[in-house]
């Protein structure tokens, strides 16, 4: 068994490298298909001579044959060297970008991802004990008006009236003006408590609220569902009822449905952390959070090779991590798992 | 069961409730000490070294940390004494000197001499980035005579140096600066009235009075600017007192709404950016210049600035933009706006009708000129196709393409916008209308009579004599019409009731440190 779970392991692991590469290669293609190039967009419509714009194209490494830059860049991610940003600012390390910009992604992921559990697993057990009455109903409604939330007009929303409307939190940002905090993981709360750091701990958890739930709610939607239909089944099990035979407590009883109705949420989560990464390109731009996805969007716009692929691949291996790791959880969760 | 999920989801909104309220009452935001303004914006400052910046709200931000020998008088054209505190030009201007003023230092105390002038001069050469030519181009070599006296050479008489000395490739930089290197994120500055003394790229970027400053103190010790990804977020935030300024970019429709908020004052300024249509010259249909003077005559500014920008700009009918000196109107001279009955005229001249109208392809880009440039791109479609001799078909293409496409001549007609070098109507004339020089336009334009006219205002020092070139040079531009100007940008800055001392000059740059709370 330990050994078949050990291989398990290593062949998912192996499994990421070719979903990597293929991922690269096509967002190298493409991005090199389409006319235009980051240099001709610094550029823009200023007046530089040609000269200075062939040594731009030579500095950027774009005067190379194309196979050559493609082998170059992958040289260079296999050393774990992501190449310099082609655009504002020329020459910068992609992995500087990555290494600021991920952690504000990942905060808001995390806080995101425990508002929507916590909220699926609420409504979703209100749900299936009420199974069949008009809470049940407005569970469901409620999850599929999460599910299909436009996420910069409801982040928009939550903007209008907790910030404009009550005042009660910033709109956007990840800590207040002039507020210091000395970065150690570049997650701000867990900073902030680390260095002891009281007003950036106030100021960082008022700047993640409305985001995360935003993001947060939305997603919730999803495990309300399986939440509910899940505990439906386990709760018209015969253990189920010999529990209440023997009059264990409600709660207990609950608890234990809960635990049995939780392994295929296991593997939701797992499935919505990738969601939750693509979301949150939506609401980082929507409350001009500087995270990977803004940075991705403004790559994008400035067709940054160099910074797109890096983000794309850096992306693609946590992704792939995560999954690996839900997947390891529920093997040994779920002894039926084969492996 | 039933009472306990209520009160659990009772409980999940007061904890929710209490977190939010109770950390307004600790303070944690909008109570900024009276010696510090936010200031929110839309740009990103994308090099903090001189040497490679080439944009607006960077250009700004090196202004404020930053000064070169000459600057603006604030809020006017007239150059005045910077570091630089005299100096004389030889009579065919190639030979300026310089000298500066004594005991100037950087921000950390460093002493600043010739040296470092001519050390920063030297480094953009070296360097190469994006500004260069703005030195290249003019400077042969820059010595330092003494320690405080500079002189530079000049390939050729250039009348309007003194306005190139005043953008940053010119700035003297710290000692820190590497000498062959861009170094993006440096902060250690020049010795401008500001200090940097936090750089969170794209996040926050706090200023701090410089101590060491050779002029008159900023009247706020500390600014800080937030950088927001767009113009509704900004909006939100000012709003909702997160930022006592919102600076640039916001659109049309905000700035009408909050001119109506009486918690905030709109303060406008004009500005010297320009939108134009360019006209490919060698490729048909728009080769035929009675074609481009049929689209010019069929262009309506006013209806454009009324419907498309809410009054946030302003008509222009020349590339030298209004209030400049030389400007003339001379597309509203020859062909008026809206004028229809002109248009089809010249259509019918070009061999166009109604029967045989005349198929264009109107270009533009989604995002680099904001939310409203595919409503100008429709609005003058409309406006041409009323002549009924007109089809237009609009297409876009993202800015890396777009730029790609107009500089290798693949579009016929396009939109594009100018923010200036220097405020010089060279800036506005030689880089579109001289052969060569307007590649980057991919217009092909080329005409031996304006390449002379313009050569010959370069090299004359005597602004009178200039002015009647440059009022030449526009009356040619409107028989070839390679371009059609359209709208000269205004620039609003939204601040809180109790900011004042907004300046911003007709060079655009806004200096905070003349900004206070009241």
């Amino acid at each position: 068994m330990a050994r078949g779970l050990g291989q398990y392991i290593i062949i998912r692991a192996l499994m990421i490298i070719p979903t990597i590469l293929i991922l690269y290669t096509l967002v190298f293609f493409f991005l090199r298909i389409l006319p235009g190039n980051p240099v001709m967009a610094v550029v823009g419509t200023k007046n530089i001579p040609p000269e200075q714009l062939e040594h731009l194209m030579q500095m950027a490494g774009l005067d190379k044959p194309l196979y050559v830059q493609y082998f170059d860049y992958l040289k260079g991610v296999l050393h774990g060297d992501f190449g310099v940003t082609l655009a504002f600012p020329m020459g910068k390390p992609v992995w500087d970008y990555i290494a600021q910009r991920f952690p504000a992604t990942l905060e808001l992921a995390l806080w995101a991802f425990t508002v929507s559990v916590l909220l699926g697993l609420l409504t979703g057990v209100i749900g299936a004990t009420r199974k069949g009455t008009k809470t049940d109903s407005a569970m469901r409604v409620y999850s599929i008006i999460a599910y299909t939330l436009f996420i910069p007009w409801f982040g928009m929303m939550l903007q209008y009236l907790f910030g404009i409307h009550l005042h009660w939190l910033p709109t956007s940002g990840r800590l207040d003006p002039g507020v210091n905090l000395h970065t150690v993981t570049g997650l701000y709360v867990l900073d902030s408590i680390i260095t002891g750091n009281w007003d950036a701990l106030v100021s960082s958890v008022r700047h993640l609220i409305l985001p995360a739930l935003t993001l947060g709610i939305v997603l919730s939607g999803a495990y309300t569902r399986l939440v509910r239909n899940n505990m439906v089944d386990v709760l018209s099990q015969d253990f189920i009822r010999a529990y209440h035979a023997r009059g264990v407590a409600d709660r207990k009883v609950m608890w234990y449905a809960l635990k049995n109705a939780f392994i295929p949420v296991v593997t939701l989560m797992g499935l919505q952390f990738a969601i939750l990464l693509g979301g949150a390109v939506l609401t980082e731009t929507t409350f001009s959070w500087p995270g990977m996805g803004t940075f991705l969007v403004d790559r994008i716009d400035y067709r940054d090779y160099n910074a797109i692929q890096g983000a794309v691949i850096f992306f693609a291996f946590f992704v792939g991590v995560i999954s690996l790791i839900v997947d390891i959880v529920y093997a040994l969760l779920d002894p039926r798992v084969k492996y | 069961m039933r009472r306990q999920y209520a009160t659990l989801a009772l409980v999940f909104l007061v904890l929710f409730s209490v977190v939010a309220s109770g950390c307004v009452s600790s303070g944690g935001g909008g109570e900024e000490k009276p010696t510090t303004i936010v200031i929110g914006v839309t740009d990103k400052v994308t090099d903090l070294d001189p040497a490679n910046a080439y944009d607006f709200y960077t250009w700004e931000v090196l202004n404020n940390v930053m000064e070169g020998l000459v600057k603006y008088k604030p809020g006017t054209l007239e150059i005045e004494p910077a570091l630089a505190e005299s100096w004389e030009v030889n009579e065919d201007s190639t030979v300026w000197t310089f000298h500066l003023r004594k005991d100037l230092k950087f921000a950390d105390g460093t002493p600043l001499t010739a040296k470092d002038v001519v050390r920063s001069i030297e480094r953009v050469m070296t360097i190469q980035g994006d500004p260069s030519w703005l030195v290249t181009d003019f400077v042969d070599k820059v010595e330092a005579k003494d320690d405080y006296t500079v002189v530079f050479y000049l390939k050729q008489p250039t009348a309007y140096f003194l306005a190139l000395l005043t953008t940053p490739p010119y700035f003297p930089v710290h000692p820190d600066y590497a000498a062959d290197q861009i170094q993006s994120d440096q902060t250690a500055g020049g010795a401008g009235p500001y200090k940097i003394t936090k750089w969170v790229r794209d996040e926050e970027l706090v200023l701090e009075a410089n101590p060491n400053y050779y002029g008159e103190k900023p009247k706020t010790e500390k600014i800080i600017i937030k950088f927001y990804r767009d113009a509704s977020t900004m909006r939100l935030a000012l709003q909702n007192g997160e930022i006592d300024i919102a600076w640039r970019t916001l659109r049309p429709s905000d700035i009408d709404s909050l001119k109506k908020d009486e918690n905030f004052n709109v303060i406008e300024v004009p500005g010297g950016y320009i939108r134009y249509i360019c006209l490919n010259t060698k490729n048909d249909p728009t080769s035929n210049v009675k074609v481009r003077q049929a689209l010019a005559a069929a262009v309506d500014r006013p209806e454009i600035v009324k419907k498309v920008f809410m009054g946030t700009m302003e008509p222009l009918y020349s590339l030298v933009p209004n209030g400049m000196w030389s400007h003339k109107d001379v597309f509203e001279t020859a062909y008026g706006d809206g004028n229809i009955d002109k248009a089809k005229a010249l259509l019918s001249e070009a061999g166009y009708s109604e029967s045989n109208p005349l198929e264009i392809q109107l270009w533009y880009t989604p995002t680099h000129y904001g939310d409203t440039e595919a409503d100008l791109a429709q609005m003058l479609k409309e406006q041409w196709e009323k002549t009924g001799m007109i089809k237009v078909t609009i297409k876009s293409a993202e800015w890396g393409t777009y730029t790609d496409y107009a500089r290798n001549g693949q579009m016929q007609v396009y939109l594009l916008g100018w923010y200036p070098d220097y405020l010089d109507p060279d800036d506005y004339t030689t880089p579109f209308l001289k052969s060569g020089a307007n590649k980057w336009a991919g217009t092909g334009y080329s005409n031996p009579t304006m390449d002379d006219l313009l050569s010959q205002a370069q090299r004359l020092s005597d602004q009178n004599e200039r002015a009647k070139l440059y009022e030449q040079v526009q009356d040619i531009l409107a028989q070839d019409v390679p371009y059609i100007p359209l709208i000269q940008g205004k620039l609003f800055v939204v601040t809180q009731k109790n900011v004042k001392g907004v300046t911003i000059g007709p060079d655009m740059i806004f200096r905070y440190s003349t900004l206070y709370k009241e």
